[in-house]
């Protein structure tokens, strides 16, 4: 338990400094890859609520800190946080084994985890930029962002998702 | 109570989650940009040194850009010089007491100082220096660098300091055509990083596409005579008295890398000149 909570921690800042690497990236002028809301991602799907909007809010913070973008992003944490529950039961089956809660390609089969993941990053794209466009009048370049953040987003990190799952393969 | 507390174990996720949002909300709302608290900005001691060394790997890929920026600046100035030399050496010989003839920069000081870490993409843009307090780097400065403005300090820690950019709404700039005397107020429209918009420029204003914008001198941030961008073409407005034009921004504030944070000597004085004409209502003013 407490190698996955090192684990955990690890995760923490490493999406953290990737995030604040990732900041200076945006392809196009629209797409920015949000990478870190891999951790909210991989929080174990049986962790309480109230931890996974804690461990959100905390990183989103750190990620404003660093950004200079001032609570939007711990507030558009929350809200991933919030909705991961009701995002996790409409794809994830019934009798799904909880034997290894974090969820992966490997415990959920890839399908289910992308279509888990896209999810995800959508829900959270559109928080971030309706939040980022409560003063902008221009709607069409917040959808725009919208649809290419979550794309290169989602990209991103099924790249991570395949760097991680190699090296567990090595491993074994 | 046992009910009391039953129900907020029972509905404890929604505490939290209204907690967390209005916490947020708290800090996205804060709405004067000069009272961001130090620690929730970039220029807080943690973030500043990891952009630190995020800079010492990064800052050696724009030099070669730079360079030619500071060349071409350098011949201008060059230029610039012979030009004034040859005025004073006019002047003096039309007049013996050469003391009238006066720099307009005597009472600014430099800083010189390494952007560490910058944003073009959200609407708001900061950028974040390694110099602070320590280097007498204070709040409200100006900040330029080789080929212009770009933008004003705002929150100062012992060792860096956080800029508004001119690639920020909140920012407005007091501008005007070169060699006219007329002000318009330069603010960015979100829209893209290369652009900005000059508003409230009087009707009578002659001007032609192409020519220079530079600051008006009309604050005590900025010393008359900087170079902001040239005009690019008019907008559609709706007021008649006035124009707005869409000036192309000479700064690139995509490889920005070494700036100079503008000190004056007299900011104070012309400040206790400014509070005592106007009171302290006109915050939010021309910077």
């Amino acid at each position: 338990m407490s190698k996955q909570v090192l684990q955990f921690v690890m995760l923490f800042v490493g999406m953290l400094l990737a995030q604040v690497i990732c900041n200076r990236i945006c392809l196009f002028g629209v797409a920015v890859p949000l990478v870190f809301i891999y951790f909210i991602i991989r929080l174990p799907i049986n962790l309480s609520v109230n931890w996974v909007m804690c461990l959100s809010f905390l990183l989103g913070l750190c990620v404003d800190i660093f950004g200079d973008t001032q609570g939007m992003n711990a507030l558009a944490a929350t809200i991933l946080a919030a909705g991961r529950k009701p995002v996790s039961l409409l794809y994830f089956p019934r009798e799904y084994d909880l034997g290894n809660p974090v969820p992966s390609i490997r415990s959920l089969g890839l399908s289910v985890y992308a279509k888990y993941m896209l999810t995800a990053v959508l829900l959270y794209c559109v928080a971030v930029f309706v939040i980022q466009a409560f003063s902008l009048r221009h709607i069409e370049i917040t959808l725009l962002r919208i649809l290419s953040s979550t794309l290169l987003t989602f990209l991103v990190l099924l790249g991570f998702d395949s760097i991680a799952t190699t090296r567990r393969e090595k491993r074994l | 109570m046992k009910n009391l507390l039953d129900f907020i174990i029972k509905y404890s996720s929604w505490f939290v989650f209204l907690f967390f949002a209005v916490m947020s909300c708290l800090l996205l709302f804060q709405s004067n940009p000069y009272q961001h608290s130090i620690y929730f900005t970039s220029a807080n001691a943690v973030s500043s040194a990891v952009y630190g060394l995020f800079n010492n790997v990064t800052s050696y890929f724009h030099l070669r850009g730079i360079n030619e920026d500071l060349q071409q600046r350098n011949a201008m100035l060059e230029n610039e010089v012979v030009s004034l030399r040859n005025q004073i050496n006019d002047y003096k010989m039309q007049m013996p007491d050469t003391n009238s003839v006066r720099p307009e920069y005597q009472n600014f000081d430099f800083v010189i100082a390494h952007v560490i870490s910058n944003s073009i993409s959200q609407p708001y843009n900061y950028i974040t220096i390694n110099r602070g307090r320590a280097d007498g780097v204070l709040p409200e400065m100006g900040v330029v660098d080789q080929n212009g403005v770009v933008g004003i300090v705002n929150v100062v820690g012992e060792h860096s300091a956080r800029i508004i950019s001119l690639l920020n709404p909140n920012l407005r700039l007091s501008c005007k055509v070169k060699d006219s005397d007329f002000f318009g107020s330069l603010v960015w429209d979100c829209v893209s990083p290369q652009y900005a918009v000059l508003e409230e420029l009087p009707r009578h204003v002659e001007f032609e596409n192409g020519d220079t914008i530079i600051t008006s001198g009309y604050s005590a941030v900025f010393p008359e005579g900087l170079i902001v961008g040239t005009i690019e073409g008019q907008m559609p407005t709706n007021d008649d008295n006035f124009y707005t034009l869409k000036i192309k921004l000479t700064t690139d504030f995509s490889r920005l890398s070494t700036v100079r944070a503008i000190s004056n000597g007299m900011k104070e004085e012309l400040d206790a000149l400014e509070a005592a004409d106007f009171g302290n209502g006109k915050k939010g003013g021309r910077k």
